[in-house]
Formats: structure tokens, sequence, C-alpha cells
């Protein structure tokens, strides 16, 4: 099975340079033949692709440690689950992963587009197909998962404790999804720049691919902020790594691309802009990987075996250097009359949350790029962590937290005066109330505090500011057409599903905010050495150090699990079951936390040591609204949903302009 | 004298916000040490003082408490361990010297940035004035520009 594994990555390869090279001369020469030859590829590759990840999965189910990747990723002892997991655990695996998810897309595309749009597919196509072959090469000659053991060991090494949590399962898989779905419109975005098709059509073929990639990515962000809050044990979830960089940044860019093309969409402007967003937010993607996997910024999450940096450094030169050329090359052709009926219009504020999304983007680069800057000119390494980024980023935030409220309900073309005073009136009424009625309330002096305060009271202006979107489109419903609170509210958002959409997906990104806030803010923690029968206090909770037990859960792995029981206002109210696990032949054991989670507030229980007399080292945190965070995530799933749905209006137009093409550009079967 | 303006609110913009955010992190003085400065345990682990839960971790910080309580101060401390690890303990640049490029540039760059958008709509703007006063009928008459007041305050009235 492992020769067939290894086989087919071949014959993929083989297959994806035939389809390239076909589908890029069949699009220049007008071939039909080599189109009709070409178009069997990229189901091929795809085939040969999934037999080989088939072929490595089996293997680690199977526990065949000739393999090196599944010696050291799996042993006989590790669950299926993770067995299963262990395949995207190592560079290898990862990368087998990562080709398989892109020739999955490529696929997906290929049976969407095949018969339509042939102007731009093919080379679209190729594009899609040329960064495959990237990818193939690396699996096939440098990071091959069927790499031999010639005297295979009856035992694997195992896999890092660490990974051993189902998030395992969720986060790296949803992050590839959104990190390779931009792919799509970056492949089309160079289509459309190669065969001169400048128009928004590439912009409407992509949208839904640009939104799926830009929700995964958010999604595989927030997943991976959980993964961290529940399993490295230190009370947070987000420590601004280099590598969690790289997943933010794309999702900066992507964001500001999805609001930039709005206006190219209404008004047929910023064509360059959006073109060099879209290429920049694939480019971002490439420079995680190279960050992930090059070793050269130090991070918790960079692979052990770090060694392909120059691969996607060369790679990620290429893309720079073409793209920006291309880019040039069709200047003219991109050039559009722009205009603007007013500084103060809606148009201006989603140019200046570009320039604030972009912003963010850009500190958080140069943060991570800074270590290498500073080791080139002074010859020094430094480090640039969480105060930096918290002390650069959360200013630029809050501004953009306002222009989410400010966005929706300033008018298109123009804002006068008195559209500003209706729009704006009862939002900056409840932002002035708010500041009234929290200012006595909560603790203000520290930076820290300082920010959460205006985070609350930007909270409160742009929830009123979208609430008021949703109030003013039902109350007109409901008095045109006699329906109930609920029936015009669900009507006004079924009919306008890419509009409120996104402005539940902008009150899930509030709730973040809120939860962020609050959860640096107001936190606390306590950390005791505790004897059974011991308690203690923290923020209204009575806390009781139970017991020490040691369990032999597996012949690799022991349990040491404390029990504290919880008691508020006098009452039983958790029992708290905080554990460390060890793993033979692991030098650090693995704190598994216990987390009592409600809306008010987490509480976060840590065994931090343990004494062969049963005495403990318990750590306690209460971080306020956490919770409120994972909600917002939730929020902007069912708002992505919704603007995602298809809209069978928007589907008649399309289909429309398709035919209107197509009797101008007859197909290859026509031909 | 516009690129002298333009220069001096950037600085003026750059210096405010790095000295807004200068102000230490509030909390007990351990907190601000495990802020401050990262694990420097054998595995490497990149992580901040703070965020790191590995048994060098716990040693540096029983470590600190003991020199906070002998009487050491916050920077005496940070310094020390400087002195014996080099910058890269640190977990942030300094603000001076080179390391201030890295606290300075984000603002300078966003500064930029705005005034660059802020440009770019005026000319969108006055280009498309240029067009509406080309296309514009030469006397405008009352009754056009009552239509035309009217028309605007519909449009505004309008949700597209």
């Amino acid at each position: 099975m492992n020769d067939i594994g290894e086989f087919s990555l071949l014959i993929a390869l083989a297959t994806a340079i035939y389809g390239c090279v076909a589908y890029i001369m069949a699009a220049r020469g007008n071939r039909i033949d080599l189109y009709l030859s070409a178009d069997k590829t990229p189901l091929i590759v795809w085939g040969c692709v999934m037999i080989s990840s088939i072929c490595l999965w089996r293997a680690f189910l199977t526990n065949d440690f000739s393999l090196q990747y599944v010696w050291a990723y799996s042993n006989i002892e590790l669950d299926t689950f993770y067995k299963f997991a262990s395949f995207w655990g190592g560079q290898k695996g990862s990368l087998l992963f990562w080709t398989l998810l892109l020739t999955t897309y490529t696929v997906v595309v290929h049976i969407q587009n095949r018969k339509k749009n042939l102007r731009v597919v093919p080379y679209a196509m190729a594009v899609l197909l040329i960064i495959i072959i990237f990818f193939l090469c690396l699996v096939n000659f440098s990071t091959n998962p069927f790499e031999r053991i010639p005297l295979p060991p009856e035992d694997g090494r195992g896999l890092n404790p660490l990974l051993q949590n189902y998030w395992m399962v969720i986060h790296p898989p949803t992050l590839y999804l959104g990190y390779v779905g931009f792919t799509v419109p970056f492949a089309f975005a160079v289509a459309a720049l190669i065969s001169k098709n400048l128009d928004d059509g590439w912009i409407r073929l992509t949208r839904k691919w640009t939104l799926i990639s830009w929700f995964f990515l958010c999604m595989g962000n927030l997943f991976g902020a959980s993964w961290a809050y529940v399993e490295l044990g230190w009370g947070g979830y987000w420590a601004w790594d280099p590598v969690e960089n790289a997943a933010f940044m794309p999702l900066l860019i992507a964001t500001a691309f999805l609001h930039s093309v709005m206006i190219q969409e209404k008004k047929d402007m910023m064509k360059v802009w959006n073109m060099s967003l879209i290429l920049l937010t694939f480019v971002m993607t490439i420079f995680g990987t190279f960050i992930t996997r090059s070793g050269l910024i130090q991070s918790v999450h960079t692979f052990d075996e770090a060694t392909l940096g120059y691969y996607f450094l060369a790679f990620l030169f290429v893309i720079l250097f073409s793209c920006t050329a291309l880019i040039v090359s069709r200047l003219p052709l991109l050039k559009s009359e722009n205009q603007l009926d007013s500084f103060l219009s809606r148009e201006s504020g989603f140019l200046f949350n570009n320039l604030l999304l972009l912003g963010i983007a850009f500190a958080t680069f140069w943060g991570t790029i800074f270590p290498i800057i500073s080791e080139a000119v002074r010859g020094i390494k430094i480090t640039v962590g969480p105060p930096f980024y918290n002390q650069v980023n959360v200013p630029i935030g809050l501004a953009l937290l306002a222009l989410v409220g400010v966005g929706p309900v300033i008018a298109w073309r123009r804002a006068t005066l008195s559209n500003l005073k209706k729009n704006f009136l009862r939002p900056l009424a409840v932002a002035f109330i708010t500041a009234v009625a929290l200012f006595p309330v909560i603790p203000l002096g520290s930076r820290v505090e300082n920010y959460t305060y205006i985070t609350f009271i930007l909270c409160a202006f742009v929830m009123t500011c979208i609430l008021g979107e949703f109030y003013k489109g039902t109350a007109s419903r409901m008095g045109l057409h006699e329906e109930s609170i609920f029936g015009a509210l669900s009507t006004v958002t079924w009919r306008n599903k890419r509009r409120y959409g996104g402005y539940i997906v902008h009150i899930g990104i509030v709730l973040i905010f809120a939860g962020i806030a609050g959860s640096q803010a107001y936190g606390t923690h306590v950390e005791k050495h505790l004897k059974p029968g011991e308690k203690f206090e923290i923020r209204g909770y009575s806390i009781t150090y139970e017991k020490l037990v040691a369990i032999e859960a597996t012949s690799v792995k022991t349990r040491v699990i404390a029990q504290l029981d919880v008691k508020r206002n006098g009452n039983h109210y958790w029992t708290a079951r905080p554990e460390k696990e060890f793993y033979k032949g692991q030098n650090q054991p693995v704190s598994e936390v216990d987390v009592l989670s409600t809306w008010r507030e987490d509480l976060y229980m840590i065994l931090a040591d343990f004494r062969d007399d049963e005495s403990a080292t318990i750590k306690v945190y209460v971080n306020p609204m956490v919770s409120w965070m994972w909600t917002g995530g939730w929020v902007i799933a069912f708002g992505t949903m919704i603007s995602m749905w298809p809209d069978r209006l928007e589907q008649r137009r399309r289909l429309e302009r398709f035919r209107r093409e197509e009797s101008l550009f007859p197909s290859p079967a026509q031909e | 004298m516009p690129l002298l303006k333009f220069t001096f609110s950037i600085f003026v913009a750059a210096w405010f916000f790095v000295s807004v955010s200068a102000t230490s992190y509030a909390g007990s003085l351990l907190q601000d040490l495990e802020n401050g400065l990262m694990c420097k345990c054998d595995d490497k682990c990149g992580k901040v003082l703070v965020n790191c839960t590995c048994s060098t971790s716990d040693k540096t910080r029983a470590k600190f408490s003991k020199m906070l309580d002998s009487g050491l101060t916050v920077e005496q401390i940070i310094k020390s361990q400087v002195d014996e690890y080099g910058e890269t303990v640190l977990s942030a640049p300094t603000k001076f010297g080179f390391n201030l490029t890295a606290w300075v540039m984000p603002f300078i760059a966003l500064v930029a940035g705005g005034v660059g958008v802020r440009k770019v709509i005026y000319s969108w703007v006055d280009k498309k004035d240029k067009i509406v006063a080309q296309n514009e009928p030469e006397e405008k008459t009352a009754t056009s520009e009552k239509y035309s007041k009217r028309l605007q305050d519909e449009l505004d009235g309008i949700e597209l």
C-alpha cells in the first residue's frame, strides 16, 4: 500500500504538469482538443492524491511503523481518533493534507466552471495546477511521507501530548481550509489578469469562495484560541505567537478585500486595489506557511523538522514578482473611472476600514519580522511579544470597531448633515448613556482598563447602529405588508441575505471585542499550595481541595487528578477536576485544565504541581466574558451562512450574464 | 511647507501613540515581570513568562518573588536578566535606539496611509465635481434647484 501511495504522488505530479501545460496551450492556441484533454486532469490529480492520503491514513490506523512519519507521530496506544489526526501532526503529512485540500477545491472549481467562463477558467485551472505542482514537488522530493525505515521498530514515538486534544481534529483542518481556499480567488484574479477579463466577473465568480475561505480562516483562528485556552494551561487564548500572527494577517487582508470589492461591484472602482488585496492575501497564506516551516522565527507552533523555508521563500518571491509584473502590465486595463460624490460617504468609510485593517496587518507583520531585521541590522536578536502587539494594535482595533458601527449607517454616495443626524443620534445617545452608566461601576486607571471602558462604549454604539438597521427594515416591512415582527424580520433578512448576513457577522465581531476587553481587564488569578481539606476564596467562590487521584490510563499515560469542591453563596456549585497527564518518554507533563464557563465568567482551574504527601499547587483564574468570544464566533458562522446562502435573484442575474457571454464567445464544443 | 506639516503631523501622531501606550501594565510587580520577560527554558518554548507553564517558568517565578522580597525593583530584576541573557529575554523591544522603529513604524505607516486615503478621496470627489460642472446647464433656475434639493433629500432617505 505504501508503494501505491508513493507512486500515486508521482502520477499526480506528472498529470498536474501535463494538465497545466495543456490548459495554457489550449487557452493560448484556442485548441479544443487540448482543452478537452486537460479537462480530465484535475480529477485524476485529486484521485491520485486521495489514494495517497488513504494509504497514509491506513498506515497510521494499522500501526505501520515502517514509515518514518508514522513512527514519528503515532504509537500503538494512541487513540484511533488521534491516529486519524496524526496525519497532519507533522510537516510531511500536513503538506500532503494541504495538497489534498487544494486538489479537492480544484476539482470543485473544475466541476462548477468547466462549461462556462471559458475565457478565464483555463487560466485559473492552470494557476491552481501550478500551485498544486509546487506542493506535489515538496511531498515527492523533499518531505515524502512514505519514507521508509529499513528496520521497522515495534512501536512509534507517539504524538506530542499537547496535540492529543479534540481540537487537533478540528483546528488544523479548519485553518487549512481557510488558507487553501484563498488559492481559488487568487487563481481567478491571476486568470483575469492574464486573459484581460478585468471586469468584476472574477469577483462574482469567486465571491462565495472568498467568503468560505474567510469563514474557515476566522473560525480556524478562534478554534486555535479555544485550543490554546483549554490545553496550554496559562488562562489565556492568544499569545501573538508568530504562527498565530501568520494566520491572523491573511484574515485581516481578506476582510479588507471583502469590503472593498463591494465598491468595485457597485461603482466599478478600485480594480487595482482589489486585485492587489487578493494577491496579498494569498501571499500572506504562503508567508504563514513559510514561518511555520522555516524555523527562522521562534514559535511554539514550528514543526520539528522545519527545513522548507527556502522553498517557500522562493515560491513567495516568484508569486510576488510575477503578480506585480502582471498587474503593472495590465494597469491601463485596470484603470477605472474613480469618482466619489462626497468625502462623507459609505465608500470613504470602506476606504478607511481598509486602511485600518491593513494597518493592523502591517503592525502584526512588522512585529513578526522585526526580530530578523534587528538581527540583520544590529546583530542582536530580540523578541517581539504580546506587550508590543497589545500596545500597537489595540488603538487601531478600537478605531476599526468604531467604523464597524459607522459603515452600515452612513449613506452611500453622499452623507448629508440631516441623514447623519438621523442615523447617528440614537447610537451616539446609547454610547453616551453606556459611558455614564459604566463610569461609576467599572474600574478605570490602567491602560487596559481605560481601553476596556472605551471598547464597551464602542460596542454599545455599534450594536445600536446594527440593531437600528434591523429595526428600520423590519418596521418598514411591517408597515407595508402587515406582517408580524418575526415574519418581517426574517423576510427582510432573507431578501437581503448579503447585507443582513454581513450585519450579523458584525454583531459577532462586537461580541468578540467585548469578550477580549472584559477578559483582559477584569480577570484575576490566584495560586495556592494546599493540603487536602484546605480551602481558599476568589471572587466569591469558596474552593476546597479534596483529594488527589492517580490513574494509569494506558500503558503510556498516567493521569493525576485533583478534585476540588467549589461553593458559591454557601451552596455547592461545581466539582472541578484539573489534572496533569504524564506520557512515557516525555519530559514535561501536560496540564488538562477544568473550566466552568458561564456568560458572566469562566472559572478556570489548573493543577500546577503536586507532592507525594498529596498536597497540590492549584492555580485558579476567573476570566470574565471569555464565552462572549466563542459565542461571537458562532454568530459569525451564522451570519456568514446567511450571506452565502444561494440567492435565486442573484443566480438569475448571473445566468443571464453567462448566456450573454456565451452567445458572444462560443464554447469549445460549439467551435 | 505642506511636506513639513505632513512630516510633523506624522511624528506627533507616532509620538502620541507610543507615549500613550508606554504606561505599564496594571497588576502586581511579579505580574509586571512575568509580562515583561520571556521564559528561558531549555526547550526554547518562545513563550512570555506569564503564558508559560513549564517547570523552568515556575522556578523563575519563585526566583523573582524572592528577588522582589529582597527589595530589588522590577527594573533592577529586568536589568539583571538582560545582563544574563541579552535583549532577547525582554518580551518587547525597548523604546530607544533602533528598537524605537519597531514601535513607531506601524503608526507612521498608518498616518501616511490615512493622509494618502484622504488625498485619494478628495481627488475622486474633485473629479466627480468637475464632471458634474461640465454637464450642468449654464444657468440654474430656481425650479431646478428646488427639485435638486428635493431629489437629494429623497435620496438621503433611501436605503440601498
